[in-house]
């Protein structure tokens, strides 16, 4: 086993990990008993099951997840572990990733000629754009933002997963369609409102 | 100073990334195939079966050239297209001895998903490569999800010309959960050493990519070939210089039904509009060569529907035309009812692939071809996936699919073909 299976196994243990929190009676549990339990589905998604452990049948199917869906999932564990709020900037790490994957996926799978996905193979002009973002992130008070474009590029630039191209560390089709429907959802709950 | 820790941990990031941007390989020219040596055999064509498993189908075919001067194969073979079972299977011509070797598994599904720690479904095309530190490499489709669009490619090195492999590795090339990538024709090498890698993708539309990999097997560039939408797929580069190829594809659009071609004058920087070649194609892979004089040799079904035909054409002026210099296959209008294809196939069996079909052994061949080429529907002809190799020899070898059962192999002098190419004028 490679190192960028071990990182990519672990990001999918975690996802199981965020799923099973979610599931009925475990936010009931004492915080004790959560950690735990959270735990032990952590080891249990990376013991094999038959051929594989269960995270590698997930990986099979979502690949390795990208460093905004960690951070998400992370902030989310944070949250049902240790009762962390939120930070006040996830809604715009949100809108910043339905905007960057309307403008990116149907580019990348053959919109036209051109392939914005060749970028991440080192293109100066889409570090220096997203060293621009993040550097306007910080100044903006936006840290969650500015520290998932930062761990993404240092995340690609030391080869931790097995991508070779920085766009699969900056986002990926499913942390895309989940920020999609927590806005939509909220713009929902904000119109039902008045 | 800690008011301004995550402001330098940024900047260390982007350092890190910058630099990693930097080792980045610059633009490099084509490096043309070696010039084979002069050959000085007489006309020969022959012909014979490089699979030699029975009851299995057997599809997708392509070939290497060993340190030797032998010839590696590869295909992959199962109960049918797309089960679990399906290998990916090897066998070594020597043209000294003018056999195969018996055919051996390299890889199956099972080794592949360890190896890849995720779950694979199905294993398809395999292609090998050599790269510039003489080490083969060998790349194949893989799909967890779904059909042939769900596919990614899967990659295996081997410094034992082909006897043992590596792990397979994962290659990542494509954003969405890495979807689409698939490989059917040979890679080429850059003057500097790096492989270029002709591919396709299928998900939503399909379109050709070229992939540029380092010495170790990493990506370091991708390159679009045609939009999407166009339905090129499985496209062949053609080295005719340093800046100059052309590519041919295959086509699976709208009539009329022609291989989509594309070329470069700047080795690759950009790429023409691609347009329709002369070259007929009925949704089917083909294959290409360019030869020391600058011709260039196709495989292909020259039809518009169907793959009961296989042709050599040449080209004379850099495939802007092609003229077609021999009828490798040509089946349209035999039967196709179970009893007359059977007696039909029988009889091919027993003609012009020498040697390869003792007659004990014709019934279980025969047999074989019937499970993969006949449903209660009727039995087709197929000959298709063909794959070309000039080896150092001048020796020209061509691997196909003989009607999902078998993988054919044809081999011929330069001097047959240039006495076929004086006779088609």
């Amino acid at each position: 086993m490679q190192f960028t299976d071990v990182t990519g196994l672990a990001g999918c243990a975690i996802a199981i990990v965020a799923l099973a929190a979610k599931v009925p009676g475990v936010s009931r549990l004492s915080r004790t008993r959560r950690r735990g339990l959270l735990a032990a589905v952590f080891f249990a998604a990376l013991l094999p099951v038959g051929a594989l452990p269960l995270a590698g049948y997930v990986r099979g199917a979502t690949g390795d997840l990208s460093i905004a869906s960690l951070l998400l999932l992370g902030m989310g564990l944070l949250r049902a572990l240790h009762g962390v709020p939120m930070p006040p900037d996830r809604n715009k790490l949100l809108s910043l990733i339905v905007l960057v994957a309307i403008a990116f996926y149907p580019w990348a799978l053959g919109w036209s000629n051109f392939d914005p996905y060749r970028l991440g193979y080192g293109s100066y002009w889409l570090l220096a754009g997203l060293l621009g973002i993040a550097l306007l992130s910080y100044w903006q008070e936006l840290p969650t933002v500015a520290l998932a474009i930062g761990l993404a590029v240092l995340a690609w630039s030391t080869g931790w997963y097995e991508s070779a191209n920085l766009w699969d560390y900056l986002l990926d089709p499913l942390v895309s369609i989940y920020a999609a429907m927590v806005l939509a959802t909220q713009g929902i709950r904000r119109l039902r409102r008045g | 100073m800690k008011r301004h820790a995550p402001l330098l941990l940024l900047l260390l990031a982007f350092g890190a990334g910058f630099y990693h941007a930097a080792q980045r390989p610059p633009a490099a020219a084509f490096r043309a195939s070696p010039t084979p040596e002069a050959n000085h055999q007489p006309p020969i064509l022959r012909s014979r079966f490089a699979s030699s498993r029975l009851h299995t189908q057997a599809h997708a075919a392509s070939l290497v050239e060993l340190q030797d001067g032998r010839i590696r194969a590869f295909w992959f073979s199962g109960s049918r297209e797309g089960a679990p079972d399906v290998e990916i299977r090897s066998s070594v011509f020597d043209p000294a001895q003018g056999s195969w070797s018996a055919e051996q598994k390299v890889v199956n599904r099972e080794r592949t998903q360890h190896a890849l720690q995720r779950y694979v479904a199905k294993l398809g095309n395999p292609v090998a490569g050599r790269a510039a530190d003489g080490s083969l490499w060998l790349y194949y489709v893989t799909v967890s999800l779904g059909g042939w669009a769900g596919s990614s490619i899967t990659a295996m090195r081997s410094t034992d010309e082909g006897d043992t492999w590596s792990d397979p590795r994962r290659m990542i090339t494509s954003p969405f959960l890495n979807l689409s990538t698939l490989v059917r024709n040979a890679p080429f090498q850059y003057a500097d050493g790096t492989l270029g890698f002709p591919v396709y993708h299928e998900f939503i539309s399909k379109f050709g990519e070229l992939l540029r990999l380092d010495s170790g097997g990493a990506i370091v560039d991708k390159q679009r070939l045609t939009p999407g939408g166009r339905g090129a797929l499985q496209p062949v580069l053609l080295v005719q210089g340093g800046n100059e190829a052309r590519v041919l594809m295959r086509y699976s659009g709208t009539p009329p039904y022609r291989a989509v071609t594309i070329t470069t004058e700047d080795a690759g920087r950009h790429w023409s509009a691609p347009a329709k070649s002369a070259l007929p194609n009925p949704d089917s892979a083909l294959s290409a060569i360019v030869l020391p004089d600058g011709r260039m040799l196709a495989a292909l079904n020259d039809i518009e529907q169907g793959r009961d035909a296989l042709s050599l054409m040449v080209s004379a002026d850099g495939g802007r035309t092609w003229r077609k210099v021999y009828q490798l296959e040509d089946q349209r209008g035999q039967p196709r009812d179970e009893a007359g294809y059977v007696e039909h196939v029988a009889g091919l069996l027993a003609g012009p692939v020498e040697g390869a079909v003792p007659a004990a052994e014709r019934q279980e061949y025969l047999d074989s071809v019937k499970s993969q080429a006949c449903t209660p529907q009727g039995c087709r002809y197929e000959f298709s996936y063909p794959f070309l190799l000039q080896a150092r020899s001048g020796d020209i070898h061509l691997v196909y699919t003989w009607n999902r059962a078998f993988i054919k192999h044809v081999q011929f002098t330069p001097e047959w073909l240039r006495r076929q190419t004086e006779r088609a004028r």
